[in-house]
């Protein structure tokens, strides 16, 4: 029997997104990724001066808005010809990493948890805790009231499986809430350099604006040492708690199988933590980006329209999405931490990392193979934190007061850059090009444009799509193993489309 | 219902007074109209148009009420985007009965694209079918942040989605529900946080011209500077490097009314000027709109 069954809105998630599925005999045959707002931040950047560029990117999302910061500063020193000096580069990394953090645990815990945490569970707390026992009261006063919606925004919800045993279904209800003071915590972090959070205000070519001292030396240990002290404590135990209720997460979700990370956190030798490559059909290559293209048989722009173009056509036949289906050399690729572990896995030079992996691995039992899937994207983030946890806490002791964190710069008549980085969601790219003093084109290639991406011009759906395609679906009207999938790959919207 | 002790209220009460810079007298009434909120009769629709969800990241910053405390105790947040468990249809469920039941705050984050209504769908409806109505049987509308208040980036020159801000759309589908705007990019969560503690008690705050509570945008971020001492002796910073008034780097904290020099962000931890960053007028009506007003200066002087 076959059905189709549309999310629309798709909630959780940053931005404005509808996933429709067609069914056969509960099995998903086909699966289609829609962005559905558009703004037009490239053509708004056009005759600007390249200067705006690290605020208006930012504005693409708000979520992280550190990541388009620092792709168009790289783009812009590349055209300068200017070089960040030491404590700048380590201010951006210090920024950018906490903004990981920030994004990690929203994404764990305000986007996806509940899709697992049983909030109703909260009716059988005979606990002591106070906060708990407010949150208890406060659920059973509004499930008695006569509200159109009760206990808004947790319910109503998708009935399925949640969380059987009620101590860790409590445990992770509870790091919900402690969870959105350890997000603003970790945007304290941020803002320790970038003057507020979100949208820095200090980023610039050449460094960063605000200076060194040892008082936010030491603002940086502390507030780093609570977010360490949650994550080791709380994070990695609830993601544990998800995989041993939800085990078979990781027999489904399997992406298109290609993997893409543009490389992050570089050191004083031009080393990289996660460093750049590309897998594809299993096989480790260096990126080139040149194979880098953008299609839009499916997309509701021109047929003119690509990397360089962006004529939008509303109405267009066929299209069903305002984001671009960019390719790699043709085949569609997958970003993100996921991408990040396997490219560093597979590169043979990242130890730690693998260690951390592995270690992962063997206490799930389970293979590298079993990480390409909805549970295995949650884990990455979790494999990522802990490696990066370890250099945030280096780069703070290297920062020197005394030393200065940018250098001026002269603003060209003409010029190129690009820049590269991994946005906490993966790859991200900024192409400028400067003509008059004026900024003449500039492209933004977003993790979720490769990930959300619609069909591209032969036919071959986008990652999530694919990921889709083949999931049993039990319920159709509480369609929970669709949203689990979808939500693992943490899709952000408005980066997708700009 | 959950109700905070009188103690706990006041508490807080006081908390949000000093936040609001109103004197210790309002304490008690800042209490009572938490105490009403606590008693959930803020029904609080949150809907995103073309937006960043900057602001609604910004509004988890809230430090006291924190956003649990928020959600739980002192609005009914029916419907959010990024928070809510709902997914799918029915999502469209509860803004449609909500706009039909009515009474509710309306908080709008992005902009509207007038020009453009498919460039914002959710469920097979453009946002601004959907802004109209929940509009409509609003008791009060917040345009929340640069982009709802004033047009924001997707407003600016060169958009392709005939981009307005809320106001300015609401007004051409004459809708008369009163309205607040509060800029900011993202906009402060005290900000959001105090308007609305003052609307549940006295109804609308004072308001400038451009509809801003005159308690965040009376003043502008000149006046409580802190390089206000540099900018008075003519220390001015040639480069991003330098110390001094920032000035002539572009700094539009002279002419934007707003108080971040005084405030600071993310839990007082920071904010631009102090961090040596330009004021780029964010809370401002001239915010991004010209592509020829940049940002930044170097070393020329802005007139």
């Amino acid at each position: 029997m076959s059905e189709n069954v549309r999310i629309d809105p798709f909630t959780r998630i940053e931005g404005h997104l509808s996933i429709s599925l067609e069914l056969d005999n509960s099995r998903v045959t086909g699966a289609q990724c829609s962005g559905e707002m558009f703004r037009g931040f490239e053509q708004i950047l056009r005759g600007r001066s390249p200067l705006d560029a690290q605020q208006v990117t930012q504005r693409i999302c708000g979520v992280c808005p550190v990541s388009h910061g620092i792709a168009s500063v790289l783009s812009q020193e590349e055209a300068y010809k200017v070089e960040v000096p030491k404590n700048g580069r380590i201010i951006r990394n210090i920024m950018l990493a906490a903004n990981y953090i920030q994004s990690h645990i929203t994404h764990f815990y305000h986007l996806s948890a509940l899709d697992f945490v049983d909030v109703t569970g909260i009716l059988t707390y005979t606990g002591n805790d106070r906060f708990l026992k407010g949150i208890k009261d406060w659920v059973q006063s509004e499930v008695q009231s006569k509200k159109l919606f009760p206990a808004a925004p947790f319910l109503p919800r998708y009935e399925a499986k949640y969380l059987e045993n009620p101590e860790v279904n409590m445990s992770a209800l509870r790091n919900y809430f402690t969870a959105l003071d350890m997000r603003a915590m970790a945007h304290q972090l941020v803002a320790i350099f970038a003057g507020k959070m979100p949208h820095m205000a200090t980023l610039v070519p050449g460094g960063v604006t605000e200076k060194v001292t040892s008082k936010k030396i030491a603002l940086c240990r502390s507030k780093l040492g609570t977010l360490k002290d949650f994550f080791e404590t709380s994070y990695i135990s609830d993601l544990f708690a998800v995989a041993g209720e939800f085990p078979e997460y990781f027999d489904m979700g399997k992406g298109c199988g290609n993997f893409m990370s543009f490389g992050v956190f570089t050191d004083d030798r031009g080393e990289v933590l996660f460093p750049a490559g590309v897998i594809v059909d299993g096989a480790q290559q260096p990126l080139n980006l040149q194979h880098i293209t953008e299609e839009v048989r499916y997309s509701k722009y021109s047929d003119d329209s690509g990397f360089h173009t962006t004529k939008p056509e509303p109405h267009k036949q066929g299209a069903y999405s305002w984001i671009k289906a960019p390719r790699y050399n043709g085949r569609p690729i997958e970003v993100g931490p996921l991408a990040r572990v396997l490219t560093g896995y597979e590169s043979g030079m990242q130890p730690e990392l693998k260690a951390v992996t592995d270690k992962f691995l063997q206490a799930t039992g389970r293979s590298l193979a079993d990480l390409d899937s909805c549970l295995g994207r949650h884990a990455a983030r979790v494999i990522e934190l802990q490696v990066l946890f370890k250099h945030l806490e280096q780069w703070i002791e290297e920062l020197d007061p005394a030393a200065p964190t940018c250098v001026d710069f002269r603003l060209p008549a003409t010029g190129k850059g690009i820049g590269l980085t991994e946005a906490p969601r993966g790859a991200l790219g900024h192409w400028l090009d400067i003509k008059n003093s004026k900024i003449s084109g500039y492209e933004c290639i977003v993790p979720t444009t490769w990930n959300c991406s619609p069909r591209d011009n032969n036919d071959v759906p986008g990652p999530v799509e694919q990921a889709l395609i083949g999931t049993e679906v039990m319920d159709t009207s509480n369609p929970m193993e669709a949203s689990r999938i979808v939500r693992a790959f943490d899709p952000c919207l408005a980066c997708a489309v700009h | 219902m959950t109700t905070l002790t009188r103690r706990q209220l006041l508490e807080l009460g006081s908390k949000i007074t000093l936040l609001m810079g109103l004197g210790s007298s309002a304490i008690p009434d800042i209490a009572e109209a938490l105490e009403n909120l606590a008693s959930g009769r803020a029904k609080v629709l949150w809907l995103q148009a073309q937006s960043c969800s900057g602001c609604s990241i910004s509004m988890l910053d809230s430090e006291a009420p924190g956003p649990a405390e928020l959600v739980t105790r002192y609005i009914s947040l029916l419907f959010h985007q990024t928070l809510s468990a709902v997914t799918g249809e029915k999502c469209m469920d509860i803004i449609n009965e909500s706009s039909s039941e009515g009474g509710h705050i309306l908080i709008v984050e992005g902009s509207i694209p007038a020009g453009m209504p498919e460039a914002c769908m959710m469920g097979h409806t453009p946002v601004t079918e959907l802004v109209t109505r929940a509009a409509r049987s609003a008791s009060h509308v917040i345009a929340l942040g640069a982009c709802a208040a004033f047009g924001g980036i997707p407003a600016a020159e060169n958009n392709p989605t005939g981009s307005v801000s809320v106001v300015e759309f609401l007004k051409s589908q004459a809708i008369t529900t009163p309205t607040l705007s509060i800029p900011g990019c993202p906009s402060h969560p005290d900000w959001l946080v105090g308007s609305l503690v003052h609307l549940l008690k006295y109804g609308l705050p004072p308001v400038d011209t451009l509809g801003r509570p005159l308690m965040f945008f009376g003043e502008t971020n000149h006046h409580k500077c802190p390089r206000f001492y540099d900018y008075e002796r003519s220390n001015f910073a040639k480069s991003f490097s330098e110390e001094g008034c920032l000035f002539e780097l572009g700094c539009l904290g002279v002419v934007t009314y707003a108080d971040c020099t005084l405030r600071d962000r993310n839990g007082g931890i920071n904010n631009c000027i102090k961090a040596g960053a330009p004021c780029i007028g964010c809370s401002s009506e001239i915010f991004a709109k010209n592509a020829s007003l940049p940002f930044y200066r170097k070393g020329e002087r802005k007139s």
